[in-house]
């Protein structure tokens, strides 16, 4: 199931968006993000839609790619339409024993089930293009101004490249521990959800216990090779803004002008 | 005579080193003294072998050498700099590189050059320098091609010669491998001895081999025995194989090269002792057979 979630793998395409610097795509798409939950009017998504497919259509990226990303959140997505669906006030038009759906709440669950969707999509959209490495670098970079705040910045960017690292290893490792477990005879398939958690057990012990133990290694490794701190530190590859990134940072405008204008002028849908 | 001259760039004298083992009180439970009385100098440039069994105190010597631990008694320079002075860390680390055993928990970064350059950003080595000393590197060990790969897929062979060009990138003068070659398949031992061998006779780089495969020390200038934390013996490779009891004492067996050489000795065959390989043995092997027919 690990493996199904898109989000941190980068797909290999040489793009515009691939060569933007992270920082305008983190950027970006947070922008974005804000943007979906700030308005309630069907114009607004015709927008956010719109754009989500234009960057996608030059990111080179194929939408059944992006699409894997909806997975792991499919059944919340349910959740919450339904959720809302259902418990919405407002002018009845469908009505079955206690079940009543209101116009109100058909429209609410199908935005709210955009914007989830939008999130995702456009947040798998900027993992896809950007390499785990640059995104830590971008992070590192933005948050920079937090050090005055005593936020240890470089330290927190260098446990998620660090984190970034080690996923497939030890997804792998925990691949190899549950077929251990099984040759021995472990049920991980059948009985009900508290028994499978119980039969979980054996399978986290071993794979915390190697991961400390390989957590111990990369300590002494990284000493072994000079890593005092993030102090006079130098960058093999630096964040260095281009003609373009500025350009993104207008386009990123851009999309804001154009959202707001069209959810204040166009009539209300 | 020129090897001669050349100065010794680590010198350990009288090392010792204990680590205390303690209960949840933070009380001294148990000392246990892992280096004992250590006498080592390796000249600049050499191939050195340290072998030992588990426990013998190898690896813990070999953490000495990069100030990973400093000493509880005895002294230890490294290339004129002593150990127990914390000021010269860095120093220390840059002049000898260490390669550790597994492959996957010593690769810090998710891309292979990033990986090389990760010791030179630490020390502050200017942008255009560190990509100029990664390339380089990645080309000694053979790594080039591999240079924007994910670590995890290259094989334990190739990851450990990413660590050597990590290392090779700062331009140490030393490099220590502490058994990094045990969990790899014989390919990717191969690859990695070829690697290290080739730095150290283009490069000249100082070579400390730490090991218990008896196969890898065969091509040594010279090894140090490991036992209980004290050099049990030392020599050339010719020399402590013939040590036999020495070897068992010290949980090792000579190889079954030498074993078979040191048989054929015995049994009255005029053969050589300094047979290592079974290509040289095979040679060897048809030069006295067409003795005896001619």
């Amino acid at each position: 199931m690990i493996r199904n979630i898109t989000i941190g793998q980068y797909y290999v395409a040489d793009s515009v968006i691939h060569r933007l610097d992270p920082r305008v795509k983190v950027t970006g798409t947070l922008l974005y993000i804000v943007s979906l939950f700030l308005f309630h009017n069907f114009w607004g998504y015709v927008v956010a839609v719109g754009c989500f497919f234009a960057v996608m259509v030059l990111s080179k990226v194929p939408f059944s790619y992006i699409v894997r990303g909806l997975k792991p959140i499919f059944f919340m997505l349910v959740f919450t339409a339904v959720l809302n669906l259902f418990w919405t006030p407002g002018t009845v038009f469908f009505r079955f024993g206690a079940i009543q759906l209101t116009w109100e709440g058909l429209r609410k669950s199908v935005f709210m089930a955009f914007r989830l969707i939008f999130l995702v999509l456009g947040s798998s959209l900027m993992t896809l293009t950007t390499t785990p490495n640059q995104l830590t670098d971008a992070l590192e970079k933005l948050l920079r101004p937090l050090r005055h705040l005593h936020v240890p910045v470089h330290e927190i960017a260098m446990m998620m490249s660090i984190a970034l690292r080690f996923i497939p290893i030890l997804v792998e490792e925990t691949d190899r521990i549950m077929k251990a477990q099984m040759a021995r005879g472990a049920d991980f398939e059948s009985g009900s959800v508290l028994q499978r958690l119980r039969n979980m057990l054996p399978i986290l012990v071993p794979l915390f216990v190697s991961a400390i133990r390989r957590a111990n290694d990369l300590a002494l490794a990284m000493d072994a090779r000079c890593y005092h701190g993030g102090d006079g530190r130098t960058k093999m590859h630096p964040l260095r803004y281009q003609g373009r990134d500025f350009a993104a940072y207008f386009i990123c405008i851009a999309y804001c002008v154009l959202l707001y204008s069209a959810v204040t002028y166009l009539p209300m849908l | 005579m020129k090897e001669q001259a050349k100065k010794y760039i680590i010198e350990a004298e009288n090392l010792a080193h204990e680590y205390a083992r303690r209960d949840e009180n933070g009380d001294v439970t148990e000392i246990v003294r892992a280096l004992d009385g250590v006498d080592v100098q390796i000249r600049e440039g050499s191939f050195v072998a340290v072998l030992g069994a588990n426990g013998s105190g190898k690896s813990t010597f070999a953490k000495h050498l990069n100030r990973l631990l400093f000493p509880t008694e005895g002294t230890l320079y490294i290339d004129g700099m002593d150990t127990a002075d914390s000021e010269n860390t860095l120093a220390i680390r840059q002049t000898a590189g260490m390669v550790f055993q597994n492959p996957d928990n010593q690769i810090i970064a998710n891309i292979v050059e990033e990986d090389v350059g990760f010791g030179l950003e630490n020390v502050g080595v200017p942008t255009d320098e560190i990509l100029l000393r990664v390339e380089e590197s990645l080309k000694e060990t053979g790594m080039y091609s591999y240079r924007r790969h994910s670590p995890n897929h290259l094989s334990g062979g190739q990851k450990q010669r990413v660590a050597i060009a990590g290392v090779m990138a700062m331009r140490p003068k030393c490099i220590i491998l502490d058994e990094a070659t045990a969990m790899l398949d014989p390919v990717g031992r191969k690859s990695v001895l070829d690697t290290i061998k080739r730095l150290n006779q283009k490069e000249h780089i100082t070579v400390v081999l730490i090991t218990h495969y008896m196969e890898e020390v065969t091509q040594a200038d010279y090894v140090y025995v490991m036992k209980q934390g004290t050099v049990a013996c030392s020599g050339t490779p010719g020399e402590v194989f013939q040590n036999v009891g020495t070897l068992k004492e010290c949980r090792l067996e000579a190889p079954q090269i030498t074993q078979i050489v040191q048989e054929l000795c015995r049994a009255g065959v005029s053969i050589t002792n300094e047979i290592y390989s079974v290509e040289r043995l095979a040679e060897e092997l048809l030069r006295l057979k067409s003795g005896f027919k001619g």
